[in-house]
């Protein structure tokens, strides 16, 4: 039933068609049926990609204005020496707020929000495998970073700088809420981001036409994917950092106080683990775009596609090796620093190895000289220069001098404009023929591009200039007769020569863009990939196999063939959203995904998990609690509709191949969900490990704080005693479950609440033990660290607490059986994780002190 | 995903996996050693910093050297024998991947020997 993981041989022949003309009658009306979007207001409930992924892309493009509104209004300011346009507190808000809304509200969810778009389409998917969970995402940044950037309206905006440095970010400096809005409305955002990447690395891997074989997944596809797992490892770090200093203002836990055994440099370390990478996340997918942009524009493959695989991988890890050349300046031994420095000098060649690939492939090609290969072009100038700039601040004694100067301001804005704004406005002209009636306009095109590339350089190369000659960034005004006076002047001309340019493009946006899906404006450069298909809101008609990287290239009658059904798939199985899911590696049918269609669950989930951190940070606490207990009810009431269990029998999508309806296991997307999910959860317990040791480094004589005595080991292996034994009984409630002894399947609910209770008795003795031996968490960092890793464990007991809960309740409802387990293994593999949790934080909370203190 | 499968990951993989651990622990070791004031410590005769460097280094480029045989080893077989091509496209890549790797690898330890340990 189920195709084999491992394949004969059979690429490069050209695929039969799996399914004959005509089609049955009525079989086109249904597809279209199951995926027509609610009207009216309900409009807003639909979680359909195609629309998510346009509402995702325009919020984040809202962002983009706004952050460059504000740019706009500090170049103003600085456009002449001792001005008064605005002063020094709104400045710092200003600049906090440019920084914080371009990094957190527009890059990373502007790469996101066009991977949910065009992903599926890339790969002829008829949506992501969640889609339910990008709405959430959506809704979630979309409220949250309105309210979070009305801020700025009411003087509440944060002004700590954009990487919100400790002790100038604790209550000591910074009393007042602006940094609480930072720390709550990044926080969660983050999340979003995060429920993103989990989607892309399963929609990757399972969702994907037949045929694509890992060596025929688009070069933006593998962009994605890269990408989604950066931000797997890089942004637990950041959510951590978060976490202790909002920790440490609200309840006086000093993680960075120096005078109770903080340091504020784990805060460096934290956030520029994650700061650094967050580099290469916005970069990687704009890179992603161009590979697929060049081959199109030169009407030829692309060169060097292993190598371009290649390097988006090692860009991937060597870019967790960077994150210290951000703090050169700190006093760090200068061995340490050159670790940084060798790697920071040799990600260099992946992103080489990128730009020659492309510079080979326009040269074998005869390159089209429209708008989208002007800003690919202009990408390649920008870019190279910025990184040649950071091959410079790569060197420690070159950037001890640079350091905190304009020269950082112009690096990291050549890196970032020139490889992430202009690969998407390449992106923009490029695949708004797929979203769009019409394409945008070629002529005021090249003006926009004309008018962007200029203006990015005459902005930003004087910088370079303006720093070495010694003006720090984040000045608010500066005195005459320092030779800036010129300078200023010439990058405030060029700031308005970009917002010329965005304005030209917001103004042909208008006159161009309506949205369509069938009725498209076509494949308009003669592209060879399927997002080029005809495509509806149920993507394509049929889901084609393909047996090169550019098929419609290499298969003139693709399009034509997809559009009359006579690929796989071609109506709808089970009367409802499906999906085609495919084995990772080889593309082969495995089964029928059953998608939830529009619904208004994400959303209330999304604006309820919103308001609860929101409200937090005006610490309305009541109210907070009240939006976070329905934020849950929400999703409970979402996922209550999922795992329908085998509503169909096994159906035959053509050419004989008959795949289920529901599977289980870890053939299961969601089990592949769960497994990246407890990725993250484990990069947060480990990034809390790493900075339990950081402190223990920093207080060599303090760990444990003096005069504590650590409670005795019995406490621990009671508790670890009890993790064991509530992951013991889990694993016999999935024996029963299956049917292994059949004497007692009723026992799955009994075991499952029993386990509850030892596991929660677990981390509540683990939580007295401390308690009784008399740590405070305020009184030293040591306190802080244990009880932050302690409060984390707890955090997952309770979260298991309403996975088992909710468990109990589908067997009582029956809606959980041997066959329909997907939500009990869910719960499952977390209950596995927070077990494991629990054992290795009480071996570093218990077994550490007596290790390093003597005891 | 079959067993098979994960393995043509980890290979593919292996080369920076190996660069990963060595940074991990050439920066742990430095940091912890020179935190704790450890450093004027020696190891067979080399300061105890760069022989833990030294240490990470030489088994990161061994475990990498193996990684890279094996893939070659793989893309010679994928060569002589009909296989898919996503087999074929693993092994080329892995090969590419642990090669680069051996290069990263070796001038990530370089430091080792130009600067003093704890300066």
């Amino acid at each position: 039933m189920n195709a084999p993981e491992r394949p004969e041989s059979f690429e490069r022949r050209e695929p039969e068609l799996p399914n004959a003309l005509p089609r049955p009658a009525g079989e086109f009306e249904a597809l279209k049926r199951a995926w027509k979007s609610p009207r009216g207001l309900s409009f807003i409930t639909d979680v359909n990609n195609t629309y998510v992924g346009i509402w995702y892309v325009g919020t984040a493009f809202l962002f983009f204005i706004l952050a460059g509104i504000l740019a706009l209004i500090m170049r103003a300011q600085l456009a002449v020496p001792e001005s008064d346009l605005v002063g020094h507190d709104l400045y710092n808000q200003l600049f906090t707020m440019h920084g914080t809304v371009m990094m957190f509200l527009f890059a990373v969810p502007a790469v996101e929000a066009a991977s949910v778009y065009l992903l599926p389409n890339m790969q002829a998917a008829r949506d992501l495998p969640f889609p339910r969970l990008s709405a959430y995402a959506f809704w979630a940044y979309f409220v949250g970073g309105l309210v979070f950037f009305g801020t700025i309206f009411f003087g509440l905006a944060p002004n700590g700088g954009w990487f919100m440095y400790p002790p100038l970010t604790g209550t000591k400096y910074s009393p007042a809420d602006n940094a609480d809005w930072w720390l709550l409305g990044i926080g969660f955002i983050e999340i979003s981001a995060i429920a993103g990447a989990i989607e892309i690395i399963v929609g990757v891997m399972k969702t994907r036409a037949v045929g694509m074989s890992l060596d025929k997944l688009p070069v933006y596809s593998w962009a994605m994917l890269v990408f989604a797992v950066m931000i797997v490892i890089g942004f637990p770090a950041i959510i951590l950092g978060t976490l202790l200093l909002e920790m440490e203002r609200a309840f006086d836990w000093p993680f960075f106080i120096a005078e109770r055994g903080g340091d504020p440099l784990l805060w460096q370390h934290l956030f520029w683990f994650f700061g650094h990478p967050e580099v290469y996340i916005i970069f990687l997918p704009a890179t992603g775009m161009v590979s697929m942009i060049v081959p199109a524009m030169a009407q030829t493959p692309l060169v060097g596609y292993r190598l371009i695989v290649l390097a988006l991988i090692a860009t991937g890890f060597l870019s967790f090796g960077l994150w210290v050349h951000h703090m050169f300046a700190t006093g760090l031994p200068k061995m340490s620093l050159s670790f940084f420095s060798a790697a920071s000098t040799a990600v260099a060649v992946p992103s080489g190895i990128q730009v020659f690939a492309w510079i080979a492939t326009i040269a074998s090609g005869r390159m089209k000289l429209t708008t989208p290969s002007l800003f690919v072009i202009g990408f390649l100038f920008i870019f190279t220069l910025g990184g040649l700039t950071g091959v410079m601040v790569a060197m420690a004694p070159f950037d001890w001098q640079a350091h905190d100067t304009y020269f950082v301001v112009a690096h990291l804005h050549y890196v970032l404009i020139g490889g992430m704004v202009f690969p998407l406005f390449a992106a923009f002209y490029y695949w708004i023929p797929v979203a769009s009636k019409h394409a945008l306009s070629e002529r005021l095109g090249r003006w926009v591009f004309g008018l962007m590339f200029l203006g990015v350089n005459v902005t930003f190369l004087p910088m370079h200039i303006t720093g070495l000659i010694g003006m720090p960034r984040r000045v608010y005004t500066y005195p005459v007769d320092m030779g800036w006076d010129a300078l200023n002047l010439v990058s405030t001309i060029g700031s308005f020569m970009i917002a010329a340019g965005v304005a030209i493009f917001i103004y042909d946006l208008a006159r161009k863009f309506r949205f369509a899906s069938e009725d498209n404006a076509g494949n308009v450069w003669n592209a060879g990939t399927l997002e080029w298909l005809p495509n509806g809101q149920y993507a394509t008609r049929s889901i084609p196999a393909v047996v090169s990287r550019e098929p419609l290239w290499d298969q003139p009658n693709l399009s034509k063939d997809v559009e009359e059904g006579r690929y796989y798939l071609p109506g709808t199985a089970t009367g409802g959203r499906e999906a085609l899911v495919t084995s990772p590696f080889d593309a082969r049918p495995q089964y029928i995904l059953q998608i939830p269609g529009a619904g208004w669950q994400p959303l209330l989930a999304a604006v309820f998990t919103a308001a609860f951190f929101l409200l937090l940070t005006v610490k309305l606490v009541l109210p907070s609690v009240v939006c976070g207990v329905i934020a849950i009810g929400c999703v409970i009431w979402w996922l209550w509709e999922t795992d329908p269990g085998p509503t169909r029998p096994p159906a035959d999508i053509g050419g004989g191949i008959v795949v289920p309806v529901y599977v289980t296991g870890p053939m299961n997307h969601s089990w592949w969900a769960m497994i990246v999910l407890m990725v993250v959860a484990g990069m947060v317990f480990t990034c809390m490990i790493f900075s339990y040791l950081f402190l223990w480094l920093v207080n060599p004589s303090a760990w444990p704080a003096q005069g504590f005595v650590p409670p005795h080991w019995i406490w621990a292996a009671i508790a670890a005693a009890l993790y064991i034994a509530s992951a013991i009984l889990i694993d016999r409630a999935s024996g029963n479950l299956r049917g292994e002894d059949r004497r007692s399947p009723r026992s799955v609910p009994v075991l499952i609440g029993i386990a509850l209770v030892l596991v929660s008795a677990a981390s509540a003795v683990d939580l007295a033990a401390q308690w009784r031996a008399g740590l405070s968490p305020s009184a030293h960092a040591y306190g802080a660290a244990v009880y932050a890793l302690v409060s984390y464990q707890i955090f997952f007991v309770l979260t298991t607490l309403v996975m088992g809960l909710y468990t109990i309740a589908r067997w009582l409802t029956g809606k959980l059986d041997s066959v329909r387990r997907t939500t009990f293994d869910n719960t499952m593999l977390f209950w596995y994780y927070t077990a494991a949790q629990g054992l290795v934080g009480i071996v570093v909370v218990h077994g550490f002190p007596r290790l390093t203190g003597g005891i | 995903m079959t067993a098979l499968r994960t393995g043509q990951v980890l290979l593919m993989l292996a080369g920076l996996i190996a660069w990963a651990l060595q940074f991990l622990l050439i920066y742990g070791a430095t940091s912890t050693l020179c935190g704790r004031e450890w450093a004027d410590a020696t190891f067979l005769g080399l300061g105890v910093v760069q022989a833990s460097i030294l240490i990470a280094t030489v088994t990161a480029l061994a475990a990498t050297a193996a990684a890279f045989a094996w893939s070659l080893r793989g893309y010679r077989s994928a060569e002589a024998r009909p296989v898919s091509a996503a087999d074929r496209f693993m092994v080329q890549s892995a090969a590419l991947v642990n090669g680069f790797s051996l290069i990263v690898i070796l001038w990530q330890g370089i430091p080792a020997f130009i600067l003093p340990a704890c300066a």
